[in-house]
């Protein structure tokens, strides 16, 4: 008790060590709060398995060239395609200014990898997955994808090019780890 | 009142987290899969394994505190006016917290858990008139996949129940708040964590039947099924009275003659220091525990006759002994 005797004691200093005491406590006392607090706010974050799959890593060295892979990635069907080189130079060649819903090739394809197009393989019409993934489903006049409800057709980029639907497919957030690697979301 | 307010500081606290650390156990808990889903609790969520100490451990704390501020305010005869109607609201209180307590370890869907629910779901829907309907309704059946969604309910409804009856009890004490009584409790909640901490991290499973780690199977009867501490004397009572009716009769009777205290102290309210009637009390204590050890050793040969003798002295300390020996001391 001899510390309580000081504490109160008047004289030089004591206030400073008052204030001093009262900061210490009330800060204990709230990163004692906090850390009781935490693990119940932190227990409704995803787990990690959700977290893995909200961040999905996806092996696209297996594509063949003129065929699309299909993963489903946050309850979407994400279609990897890998282009031929002779697509590239078709789909680069297009005027983009008469397209419904004008996009260039540099907005639709990484351009470190140009070979791969990342699109969700939804009809931007009515929802509908669209065919065209494997070089022998029916593509439409313009080699990429068709759509077997409404009858929309998008070329190899995704980009819409006759039909119903007016807009372009949507790309995923993705960024290419490597070469052979990209990560979803 | 302030000496009568301290544990109702540390009852609000540990009910705040119990009802916290439950809302965020009920957002995984899948009754259908009651053991798998703790499981996933314990391994998958994150920090799930100390969310699920929170409840048990603050489970344990509660009762623990529940218990020793009851037997302390029984010491004092805190239970006669005007603090009456606080005793009757502990009472209360203990009533509430029992039965959302036996609740909540059924819900873990344990062996032990599984078995205490078979047993008593049985027991219910065995009586017959208007106990077997009210049994029937409870349970809504005899225990089976969808009993555990309802109780789990149920289990909530009483957590707010309990929180009501302590809100009420606030409300009877008038506490008066000043940066003394401030700091009085912020060293009283210092301890409780420090206390709280051991127990969480150190004895996880104080208390529990080791056999609640394995999943309820309806085909098998492990040995060493018992109800958690806080629920073992008086699951002793319970046992020591034969047929459908005795276990209910001697479960209620038991909390009863606990409410009937302030009638059955005989003597007025000046009488203060009595030596016999704490001596008695003391020795009432010491039978409690003892119901509840012998309630764990209900294999050995000698546990039956054990545990008629200590229900026996439990209610005749309170209908015979208590109403003696003040009335003697009024005198």
């Amino acid at each position: 008790m001899a510390e309580t005797a000081a504490t109160e004691a008047s004289g030089p200093g004591t206030e400073s060590r008052r204030g001093f005491l009262t900061i210490f406590t009330g800060a204990a006392a709230t990163v004692a709060a906090g850390s009781i607090v935490w693990p119940l706010l932190d227990a409704l974050n995803p787990d990690a398995p959700s977290e893995a799959q909200a961040r999905m890593i996806v092996n696209v060295a297996d594509i063949p060239e003129n065929t699309a892979k299909t993963v489903q990635w946050d309850g979407l069907p994400i279609y990897i395609r890998k282009l031929t080189a002779q697509q590239i130079a078709a789909a680069q060649a297009v005027v983009t200014g008469t397209l419904p819903d004008p996009a260039d090739f540099a907005a639709r394809v990484n351009p470190a990898y140009p070979d791969y197009v990342v699109v969700v393989g939804l009809n931007t019409g009515i929802t509908c997955a669209l065919e065209g993934n494997s070089p022998a489903d029916p593509r439409g006049d313009y080699d990429g994808w068709l759509c077997p409800c409404d009858g929309s057709q998008y070329d190899v980029l995704g980009r819409v090019r006759s039909g119903p639907a007016t807009r372009n497919l949507v790309i995923p957030r993705f960024t290419f780890i490597n070469a052979a690697q990209i990560r979803l979301g | 009142m302030i000496k009568e307010l301290k544990p109702l500081s540390s009852l609000a606290a540990l009910l705040g987290l119990l009802t916290a650390s439950g809302l965020v156990l009920a957002v995984y808990y899948n009754p259908w899969h009651a053991f798998a889903s703790l499981g996933f609790i314990e391994r998958e969520v994150n920090e799930g394994w100390l969310v699920q100490a929170y409840h048990a451990t603050g489970t344990t704390l509660l009762f623990g505190l529940a218990y020793l501020f009851l037997f302390r305010a029984m010491l004092a005869r805190g239970y006669r006016a005007p603090d009456d109607l606080a005793w009757a609201l502990g009472v209360k209180l203990l009533a509430v917290l029992l039965l959302a307590g036996w609740l909540g370890f059924v819900l873990t869907g344990g062996a032990a858990a599984y078995w205490a629910l078979v047993r008593a779901a049985n027991g219910a829907l065995a009586l017959s008139g208007a106990a077997g309907a009210i049994g029937m309704w409870f349970f809504g059946g005899p225990a089976g996949e969808g009993t555990l969604a309802r109780l789990a309910l149920f289990h909530a409804v009483l957590g707010v129940a309990a929180l009501a009856v302590l809100a009420a009890a606030y409300r009877r004490l008038k506490p008066k708040m000043s940066p003394g009584v401030c700091l009085d409790h912020l060293a009283r909640f210092a301890v409780l964590a420090l206390i709280f901490s051991v127990l969480a991290f150190f004895f996880p499973h104080l208390g529990q039947p080791a056999v609640n780690a394995l999943p309820g199977d309806p085909l098998t009867l492990p040995l060493g099924t018992a109800l958690p501490w806080y629920l073992l004397p008086l699951a002793g009572i319970a046992d020591a009275l034969p047929g459908a009716w005795g276990g209910i009769i001697g479960v209620v009777g038991a909390v009863a003659v606990l409410a009937a205290l302030p009638w059955l102290d005989g003597s007025g309210p000046e009488a203060v220091r009595s030596r016999w009637y704490g001596v008695l009390t003391w020795v009432w204590g010491l039978d409690v525990i003892a119901l509840g050890i012998t309630a764990t050793a209900r294999d050995c040969p000698q546990a039956s006759l054990l545990l008629a003798l200590f229900a026996l002295w439990y209610f005749f300390h309170f209908l015979v002994l208590v109403p003696l020996v003040t009335a003697m001391e009024a005198k």
